[in-house]
């Protein structure tokens, strides 16, 4: 060790003063402590002494209500209604069996049952136990009139979560549920306790803390034999803030109704916002069952059903986008210069790359196609070609500029993303090079590509609205978030649109299930197959069994000219697109016009 | 080996007397405040003070100013270990403070404490030169000190980032500034505070005004404090006994083992046990301090008053908290509160203070 030129006494000298200062400072700070101690233990003991003596003081938590959730014009798809728990305090109850037995006679519940829960709960016997949850007004009256000789017992109102229109939009809502030991942990500052309910999944979960208020409580002593002697401290719980949804309860229902029994999704969009006015998912499930007295079976019926009604279709369901992949085909070849729109493409029934030969849908063939021909029609051979020249890079990146194969980015959680295929993903995924034949089956939307109904409202609304690409957006506040615009020229946006118009008004689209001569729609079929290569081969439709049928896509906007609203409807095994997903779409198309009809806004209507 | 030989003469046995009876107090409190759920922790807890034991000997046995010779590394190790508890730290209650090593966890923000304690006794050494530190010399020392406390406050903690803060200010002061440069650097602070109360996260916030009006939350940190009052003042004079503390034992007051134990010595012994608590850690403190004074160089000196600020700061902070003059804060009480890697840092603080008392017959 090298030496040091301070030596002891040098530092001694150096902090002696400060080191007397500091040293003051601590006898200060103790002595404060010490007089502190010396007050609250000596002079206040007895005080204190007596409070914790009989420490009866009992602090009961209030449960708030939960703020309400809206639709857009503020109609109430959530709620709160009261309901009646029974409470034992274990500490104060001193027969146990006289309480159970009088219980069991209101309740109908079998004295031994309740007895042991009470002896069970004595090992904690500050915890308040809930006997009965949700028990009837009569049942309330006969309790609360003997409720003096039934020390320990009390009514607790508390507020149960009520969804006003059961099944409907029932994703979106999502549902409550007591607080897991794991978020519990997560969030114990914000004043979290065991059995407190929490938003689960959709907007009770993710707007949990605007929805979830602030609880009340009320401190008061008891006597011994556990009654009320006085109220120490009283705060009352504050409700929680109402969260306002950019759905339009009227279309939801519409779309539920046209959906019926068919496992499915509807989604409609404000084009020029990205507002999700109908997000509805089948089969659904009726949230309000999760609150509190949902029972085994119950749980076990809706985890078990093999049509798993608590799958968001569609936020969850992937499924490749059929026909309408054709448009993202279309806005990529404009878009890169590679498509011609007036160039013609003959289409013969049929597509040869190499030995490879890829069917057209229409086995005869459609002749000579433009793209407002081959969008009208769905021609696969004008698409497979295209898909050719364009290559998978190229769909590849305009499928993702427009949002389809990535999460869109909606405040609901656990989106699904899809999938957009590209070379080095097959590389990577299969160890195999990529096949000119994967770019034409690509093209009309086969293949590995994978998207949901949401992706494909996000994706349709920007091209419908010219290249202005918006998360999709649930909540009614905040600003419309633009991602990017791709500023589709007018002249090639009017192709495409020219095309959809035609498909559903045109006397050979494919699209005319929708065709109301009172508006202006436009739209595209989609069909996605299930099992490749096998479907086409049986000769009726009706033959192929439910799990065989092809996922049916529609997707419809309208007007035309200046879209006001874009819905896509997907049936799972719902066969042709057309005919299964179309009515779906026209019905909510009709209703948002006759909804607008009522307020008497003057409906726009397209000249032509 | 003539040196070696009176290990025994000129060890100060005061210190490690002292530090063995507030250990001695502490194993009571543990013991008492998990009476009748196993004795898990108190097993537990001694074991950590076997492991604090064998780091107190090694912190006594090196020669300290092999530390000032890395203190760069150590800082460095430091800054690491903050930065890891953001990529693999383990998250509980929305704050990222630990890292588990297996079955081991521990807390970086610990190891701050005491590495910051050495960076600054060996700048006071490096710079001796320096008797009274104007702005421009501070700024440098302050830039690396406010490195680990930002960090800290990030995970968020704001306890231990005050600790930190708190200790840093302290060994400011005894290297000495500037009259000017410290009443400038109070208004600074005093024009800063309104802008980091808008950084504080809302619980954070909630803890600061419980404080000012308790009942605004009672059943959260209000609670506490509520529940560690009646515990403390019914204690008496001499105390409901031992294992008849009736808050303690009835589960009234929650974390009474780790950061609320000084209510069950208050409860428990009373003002008598307060005082005499009170008393030993005014005893270790004041004989650190003296250590520091005596000590043969002045990263020694520095090392010994760090320690001592830590240590007051610990006490003081905790203690106002059991007995509601503090906002209810996570600091726990040395020697006492049960915590492994907050006993072996104790251990260590107490390892090094005796390292330069002895080897200050060493030349």
């Amino acid at each position: 060790m090298n030496p040091h030129n301070i030596s002891g006494p040098q530092v001694e000298e150096e902090f002696k003063k400060k080191a007397t200062v500091v040293t003051i400072f601590v006898f200060t700070l103790l002595s404060i402590l010490l007089f502190r101690l010396f007050v609250m233990q000596i002079i206040k003991g007895s005080y204190y002494e007596g409070l914790s003596q009989n420490n009866r003081l009992r602090i009961i938590t209030v449960p708030a209500p939960r703020g309400k959730i809206l639709d857009r014009s503020g109609i109430v798809l959530s709620d709160n209604r009261p309901a009646y728990n029974v409470m034992v305090m274990p500490e104060d109850v001193s027969n146990a069996h006289g309480i159970a037995a009088y219980l069991s006679g209101v309740l109908n519940m079998p004295l031994a049952e309740i007895e042991a829960a009470i002896v069970k709960a004595k090992s904690k016997p500050y915890d308040p136990l809930a006997i009965a949850r949700d028990i009837s007004f009569d049942q309330v009256a006969m309790i609360e009139a003997r409720i003096f000789n039934l020390p320990g017992v009390s009514i607790e109102a508390i507020p149960e979560r009520e969804y006003l229109y059961q099944d409907l939009a029932s994703h979106v809502m999502g549902f409550i549920g007591e607080i897991s030991q794991k978020q519990l942990e997560a969030r114990s500052d914000e004043g979290y306790a065991p059995g407190d309910l929490i938003g689960k999944s959709g907007i009770e979960l993710v707007c949990d803390d605007t929805l979830k208020g602030v609880k009340g409580m009320r401190i008061f002593e008891v006597d011994a034999r556990g009654h009320r002697v006085r109220t120490i401290d009283e705060r009352s719980a504050v409700e929680g803030t109402d969260v306002k949804l950019t759905i339009d309860q009227n279309l939801q229902a519409i779309a539920a109704n046209a959906l019926g029994t068919k496992a499915g999704a509807v989604v409609a969009m404000v084009p020029d916002t990205g507002e999700v006015l109908v997000m509805q998912s089948s089969p659904g499930f009726d949230p309000s069952i999760f609150t509190s007295s949902m029972t085994t079976e119950q749980w076990k019926g809706i985890m078990d059903d093999p049509r798993h009604p608590l799958e968001n279709r569609a936020l969850r369901g992937a499924y490749p986008p059929g026909s309408i992949m054709k448009i993202v085909v279309a806005l990529a070849g404009i878009e890169t210069g590679i498509l011609n729109p007036h160039a013609r493409v003959y289409c013969p029934g049929y597509y040869k790359i190499g030995r490879s030969v890829f069917k057209c849908w229409q086995a005869k063939g459609h002749g000579e196609m433009d793209l407002v021909d081959a969008i009208t029609q769905s021609c696969d051979v004008y698409f497979y070609t295209q898909g050719r020249a364009l290559g998978i890079e190229n769909m590849a990146r305009y499928a993702s500029m427009v949002g389809l194969g990535a999460k869109t980015g909606i405040v609901l959680k656990d989106e699904a993303t899809g999938l957009i295929p590209t070379k080095q993903w097959k590389r990577k995924r299969f160890g195999q090079p990529w096949h000119p034949g994967e770019d034409a089956i690509t093209a009309i939307g086969q293949g590995y590509t994978l998207v949901t109904p949401l992706q494909v409202a996000k994706a349709m609304s920007a091209v419908v609205n010219g290249g202005k690409v918006y998360t999709p957006k649930i909540l009614a506040s905040g600003q419309p978030v633009l991602e990017r615009d791709l500023n589709i020229p007018k002249s090639s946006l009017d192709s495409i649109k020219e095309g959809l118009r035609n498909a559903v008004e045109g006397d050979r689209g494919t699209a005319r299930t929708v065709r109301d001569p009172a508006y202006s729609i436009g739209g595209k079929t989609g069909t996605a197959q299930v099992a490749r290569g096998y479907v086409s081969k049986l000769p009726d439709e009706a033959d192929i069994t439910y799990k065989l049928r092809d996922h049916a896509w529609f997707f419809g906007f309208t007007p035309v000219d200046k879209p006001e609203i874009v819905v896509v409807a997907l049936v799972e095994h719902g066969g042709h697109g057309g005919a299964i997903a179309g009515p779906i779409v026209r019905d909510v198309i009709k209703a948002y016009y006759l909804q607008k009809e009522l307020s008497h806004e003057p409906v726009r209507q397209d000249i032509r | 080996m003539s040196r070696y030989a009176k290990i025994s003469d000129n060890l100060d046995w005061g210190i490690l007397t002292t530090t063995f009876l507030i250990i001695c107090v502490g194993l009571l409190c543990v013991y008492s405040s998990t009476f009748g759920t196993g004795n898990s922790i108190f097993i537990k807890q001694l074991l950590w003070i076997c492991i604090g034991s064998l780091f107190l000997i090694l912190a006594f046995a090196v020669d300290y100013r092999t530390l000032m010779y890395s203190a760069w590394p150590l800082y460095g190790i430091t800054v690491l270990f903050l930065l890891l508890v953001f990529i693999i730290g383990r998250e509980i209650s929305g704050a990222k403070r630990w890292i588990i090593f297996g079955p081991f966890r521990m807390q970086p923000s610990e190891l701050a404490k005491i590495f910051v304690i050495v960076w600054m006794a060996y700048w006071g050494e490096k710079r001796r030169h320096i008797q009274i530190y104007s702005f421009r010399d501070l700024l440098f020392p302050g830039v690396v000190v406010f490195i680990p406390i930002f960090l800290i406050l990030a995970e968020p903690d704001l306890g231990t980032a005050g600790i930190v803060t708190f200790i840093a200010v302290a060994m400011f002061l005894m290297l000495g500034i500037k009259r000017s440069t410290i009443i400038s650097l109070g208004v600074l602070c005093a024009s800063v505070m309104p802008f980091l109360w808008i950084l504080l996260k809302d619980y954070q916030k909630k803890r600061i005004l419980t404080f000012v009006d308790p009942a605004s939350d009672p059943l959260g940190s209000g609670y506490h404090a509520i529940q560690s009052k009646i515990a403390v003042g019914s204690g008496g004079l001499f105390g409901k006994g031992f294992l008849h503390g009736t808050q303690t034992q009835l589960k009234f007051l929650p974390e009474h083992h780790t950061d609320f134990i000084f209510s069950v010595v208050a409860e428990e012994w009373g003002f008598l046990g307060g005082t005499v608590l009170l008393f030993l850690y005014l005893l270790l403190i004041t004989k650190i301090i003296s250590v520091g004074l005596k000590a043969k160089d002045r990263f020694g000196a520095l090392l010994c008053f760090g320690i001592a600020s830590y240590f007051t700061l610990h006490v003081f902070i905790n203690m106002a908290m059991a007995i509601g003059i503090f906002p209810v804060v996570g600091v726990p009480l040395p020697f006492i509160s049960y915590g492994g890697s907050f006993m072996m840092i104790n251990m260590i603080c107490i390892g090094l203070v005796l390292n330069v008392a002895w080897r200050r017959f060493i030349f």
